[in-house]
């Protein structure tokens, strides 16, 4: 991946990550968004519809649809087949709960418009339930196995945690038994994941074995949110550095816009699409600007520099309320914070 | 067997930028930026091609370069022959 381009500034995003709504009828202790209860004053589906077009005139290549449970939107579907109408590619996150084969069978028609990820946290079902409630891991398996026999492209997405850190292989081996594909997602503190952050981090040494287990399984999908720990192996495989505002950019269930998901804050806020166009928030934000000339200056002596640029200012953000601050889970740390932690042990 | 043309694989897209063209493919996904300046439109391999098509205008020269790149999209599964 060349970065001169994408510093430059894209004339819109790659793919957009759309939050459709906060609702969901279950209630994940690592969800980034906390969701629950619909968001007061979601987007109307005249408005969704609207943004669909905005976003296809825009030339955006695909949109992640995520929520919330994307699902519970009643007209989810709708403004599926207009984007698929559209020829935009989409992606939708999904806890599976709500996935029957009437739905499997709709969804698959629009031939290669449509990928899903549904969500699992554990290879076994009392480590994915703890965290995503009773019964759960059963019912995406169930979903899996239904979308499995269908044409749609379909993984596993499963959250590294420290409770399902030592089940990635083995989560792995289920996706390939399914016949499906393994994602897995960097566990972030926003949402009720900083609610439950101490309790669920990976520890350094976890982050590290898991680098490692990702150099050999180049078949895993990250979907880059782990760059900050990508091995020599894995390079050229994904983005080397932050794509928030750049490549990519967010749009949460009211309309606002964001540089990413996991900062979906008043503070991040680039624009209102009551207010603005999606063009003009995407070309014109200072939020968005401010992005594309973040630089982690406190990063660029390290040896790694050139493979992560400081990795995620959101997590730096949430811990360290300084989005220059540098990853505080990226490689070097780790090796770092375990080799302190094992000179203390010696002394 | 013979192909009658190339075109952009289904799972691929392409739009124009102010270096030329951004393609996209969500298998990867991966992207591939081309610096064709104004060579050649975005929508170009949009509808099925000829390997030696090129629009109308293009120069000896730039045919040449054209036609290393395409071959550089289809080695790439961008473009495929059909």
């Amino acid at each position: 991946m060349s970065n001169k381009y994408v510093e430059r500034g894209l004339t819109s995003p790659v793919n957009l990550t759309w939050e459709v709504s906060l609702a969901c009828n279950l209630r994940c202790t690592t969800c980034l968004s906390s969701s629950g209860e619909p968001a007061h004053g979601e987007l109307t589906t005249a408005e969704a519809l609207d943004l669909v077009e905005q976003v296809h005139q825009a030339g955006v290549f695909q949109i992640n649809f995520g929520g919330g449970e994307p699902f519970m939107r009643p007209d989810f579907e709708q403004i599926l087949a207009a984007c698929h109408e559209r020829g935009i590619m989409t992606c939708i996150s999904t806890n599976g709960t709500l996935i029957d084969a009437e739905r499997v069978e709709r969804l698959g028609r629009p031939k290669g418009l449509v990928a899903i990820q549904v969500s699992m946290d554990g290879a076994l079902p009392e480590t994915c339930d703890a965290i995503r409630g009773k019964g759960v891991f059963k019912r995406a398996v169930e979903a899996i196995k239904l979308l499995s026999k269908s044409s749609i492209p379909t993984s596993i997405n499963t959250v590294l945690t420290r409770q399902s850190a030592a089940e990635i292989p083995a989560m792995y081996q289920l996706a390939r038994a399914m016949g499906v594909s393994l994602r897995v997602s960097r566990f972030r503190p926003s949402g009720r994941g900083a609610d439950n952050w101490e309790g669920l981090r990976p520890t350094p040494a976890q982050l590290l074995a898991f680098s490692d287990w990702l150099a050999q399984s180049g078949d895993v999908r990250t979907g880059d949110s782990f760059f900050s720990l990508t091995s020599q192996e894995r390079q050229g495989l994904g983005l080397n550095l932050c794509g928030a505002a750049k490549l990519t950019c967010c749009v949460g269930p009211t309309g606002n816009m964001y540089p990413c998901a996991f900062l979906q804050t008043e503070r991040f806020k680039a624009g209102s699409l009551r207010e603005l166009t999606f063009q003009e928030i995407w070309d014109d934000s200072a939020i968005y600007d401010s992005f594309r000339s973040l630089r982690i200056h406190s990063c660029e002596e390290c040896q790694r520099f050139d493979q992560c640029h400081g990795g995620c200012p959101a997590v730096a953000w949430h811990l360290k309320n300084d989005l220059n601050g540098g990853d505080p889970e990226c490689l070097e740390r780790c090796v770092t914070s375990i080799a302190d932690l094992q000179g203390s042990a010696a002394v | 067997m013979a192909t009658a043309g190339i075109k952009l694989h289904p799972a691929c897209r392409v739009r124009r930028e102010g270096f030329g063209l951004l393609f996209y493919d969500a298998r990867g996904p991966r992207l591939l930026f081309a610096e064709t300046g104004d060579l050649i439109p975005a929508d170009f391999f949009g509808t099925l091609r000829g390997r030696d098509e090129f629009p109308e205008g293009t120069s000896e020269q730039q045919k040449t370069v054209l036609r290393k790149f395409v071959g550089r999209l289809l080695e790439k599964g961008f473009l495929r022959e059909q």
